[in-house]
């Protein structure tokens, strides 16, 4: 019992949060939207508090948690909506966040790409919700959650176990116990950097045109890395395309079973 | 840099969890698919942060991979969406919930399990492949 008052800052604003999106689940009735506003809003500010810590370079943390709070919100908002159209915004959304944390990872090729690849999935989800879900007006299943409490609870316990994982690792070990009684040093997750080995062509490299500066996240440096030491896992992935294009043709309706 | 690590990896988690809790909660097979993206897109987070973090490529070319995963994901989903679609008329995921064994208890979100009734023509058919062999057991007047 100790141990759990003790994760206390990191159990209570989940909590919080995990009730939020509960409460916020489609039902039967009305649905709580002030009480769990106010819940998802303070846990966020909690969550933010214990583990996201402001970083020294201030542009950065405002883009941070700009990104973040609407990739979480917009998820949020995505998982409990019960119309599939704002559904399908809502992930158009978080999509674009996730691209934005993309471009403060230093991978500026990668948020186009998946701007792209994703405007396309988007556009035809769009397609399939207007033409499949549309059709009968209001649908049933789309207004009752199914088992929003079970689901909650599971939810609840796989955060709480990757952020008390997390806080193991980052927060406790990184601060170094003095004293005789001090515990033996915990093996660590997450080797330093300098501990890691890295393949070859994927370690940065000085850009030509810059000298000064390394090509990390540069189409030039991804491409070096994916050609080079990552080949034959690109032969592999275009396999599977192929595999799975052919799949989606074999399985696709025939027009002459009818469509739709 | 740690620090800035452990915040992308908590963003990350909080979007699989949630994903998945969207996945186990909709009943709408458009809907879940997305939730399944969602997930994707947690563990495409915590990949770009690994790669700054130890500054190398390799977590953006394993963000490519996870992209070319859900672009087969979504081409075989909405076909296979479609194809459930045409034999229900209807994007409700219980409405699958009797695929199962028939001894088991099915766990359905209204009680008495509004399944639909099987009718014969939702049960896939088979086309017949080749010629009957003239066989001296089947009369040659049967009509197979």
């Amino acid at each position: 019992m100790n141990s759990l008052l003790e994760q206390a800052p990191l159990l209570a604003p989940l909590a919080l949060g995990i009730l939020a999106v509960w409460m916020l689940l489609p039902r039967e009735g009305g649905r709580a939207w002030v009480i769990a506003g106010l819940c998802g809003l303070s846990a966020m500010l909690w969550l933010t508090r214990n583990f996201l810590p402001p970083t020294d370079n201030w542009v950065q943390t405002g883009m941070f948690y700009t990104f973040a709070a609407g990739a979480v919100l917009s998820a949020v908002m995505m998982i409990t909506e019960s119309n599939p159209v704002y559904a399908a915004l809502w992930f158009a959304l978080t999509t674009l966040s996730v691209c934005g944390l993309f471009l403060i990872n230093a991978a500026p090729f990668l948020a186009a790409a998946t701007v792209v690849v994703y405007a396309g999935a988007i556009v035809v989800t769009f397609l399939f919700v207007i033409m499949l879900a549309q059709q009968g007006g209001a649908t049933g299943y789309d207004r009752k959650a199914f088992q929003p409490t079970l689901a909650s609870i599971a939810g609840f316990m796989l955060l709480a176990c990757l952020l008390f994982t997390l806080q193991e690792w980052g927060g406790k070990a990184a601060v170094a116990v003095e004293g005789e009684d001090a515990p033996p040093p915990r093996p660590q997750f997450v080797l330093p950097p300098a501990h890691v080995v890295t393949n070859p062509l994927s370690a940065p490299m000085p850009r030509q045109d810059k000298p000064d500066q390394n090509d990390l996240g540069t189409l030039q440096g991804v491409g070096r890395s994916l050609f080079g030491d990552y080949l034959f896992a690109v032969e592999l992935a275009g396999t599977v395309l192929l595999i799975a294009t052919i799949g989606t043709i074999a399985l696709a309706p025939r027009r002459s079973q009818g469509t739709l | 840099m740690t620090a800035e690590l452990q915040s992308q990896l908590v963003v990350g988690a909080i979007l699989f969890v949630l994903g998945a809790i969207g996945f186990l909660t909709r009943r709408n097979l458009i809907l879940m698919m997305l939730s399944a993206e969602l997930m994707l897109h947690g563990v495409a987070v915590n990949l770009t942060a690994f790669g700054r973090y130890h500054g190398n490529a390799s977590g953006q070319v394993f963000t490519i991979f996870v992209l070319t995963i859900a672009a087969c994901e979504a081409g075989l989903a909405l076909a296979l969406i479609l194809g459930l679609y045409q034999r229900r008329k209807s994007l409700d995921v219980h409405l699958w919930g009797n695929l199962g064994e028939p001894d088991l208890p099915q766990m359905s979100a209204e009680e008495g399990g509004r399944m639909a009734p099987q009718h014969p023509a939702d049960m896939p058919t088979l086309t017949p492949a080749g010629r009957m062999p003239n066989s001296p057991v089947v009369p040659s007047n049967t009509k197979i």
